[in-house]
């Protein structure tokens, strides 16, 4: 369906709202990190927010790590720790606190582990999602991997 | 009767003190104001590009020396 925009307003509204769609592959610290912080900021912008987490980022979202076994690898993993920067896990709590986002873990990560969602930090996560169906949603708007 | 609060954010890295300010945003009333303390350079600039987005109020920036006062107004 083509809809017709009257004014660059409403073509800037428009083009606004379109989600963004992150999908998080990497283990890497700071690639979490910037997942993160894309989320929460393009949540709270108003920026429908959909991320699907696969292969090793996975490690990062299981429940109950110590920050040292949560966040490694990459180069500024080292600085973000050190300066304290906000906490990828928080970042994405508020994001769906104060925003429209939803995360999702790959059901064929969560298989090749033997995980269930249990196993993932606690009210996080909207359940398990297949890439298929994800790709198809992502066809409406713009596709970030990290 | 229209009140200001403040946040002291200096010392928090982005998008701390961003997150801060909207969660704040929530609670208070519209027409407050809204004052963050930022020593994070890109306060300054992300604050305003996000009120106009969202549709909040600029009331103002300024350079404090060893950090910056963004001042926002709650519009809806």
């Amino acid at each position: 369906m083509i809809i017709a925009l009257s004014s660059p307003a409403m073509k800037d509204h428009a083009m606004s709202t379109r989600p963004l769609f992150i999908l998080v592959c990497s283990h890497e610290h700071e690639k979490i990190q910037m997942a993160a912080m894309m989320a929460a900021v393009a949540a709270v912008s108003e920026t429908p927010v959909r991320v699907f987490v696969s292969m090793g980022a996975i490690y990062a979202f299981q429940k109950d790590l110590s920050d040292d076994e949560r966040y490694q690898g990459g180069r500024f993993s080292d600085v973000l720790k050190d300066k304290k920067a906000p906490d990828a896990m928080a970042l994405f709590e508020q994001g769906k606190t104060l925003g429209d986002m939803t995360i999702h873990a790959c059901s064929m990560a969560l298989d090749v582990l033997g995980w269930q969602e249990g196993d993932l930090v606690a009210d996080l996560f909207d359940g398990a999602l297949g890439l298929t169906k994800y790709l198809s949603d992502a066809e409406q708007g713009q596709l970030v991997t990290l | 009767m229209p009140e200001k609060k403040t946040i002291d954010a200096r010392g928090a890295f982005c998008p701390g003190p961003l997150m801060e300010l909207i969660a704040m945003l929530k609670l208070v009333q519209i027409g407050d104001d809204i004052e963050v303390l930022s020593t994070d350079k890109g306060t300054a600039m992300d604050v305003p590009e996000w009120v106009a987005k969202v549709g909040h109020e600029m009331v103002g920036v300024e350079d404090k020396g060893d950090h910056w006062s963004v001042v926002v107004r709650k519009a809806k």
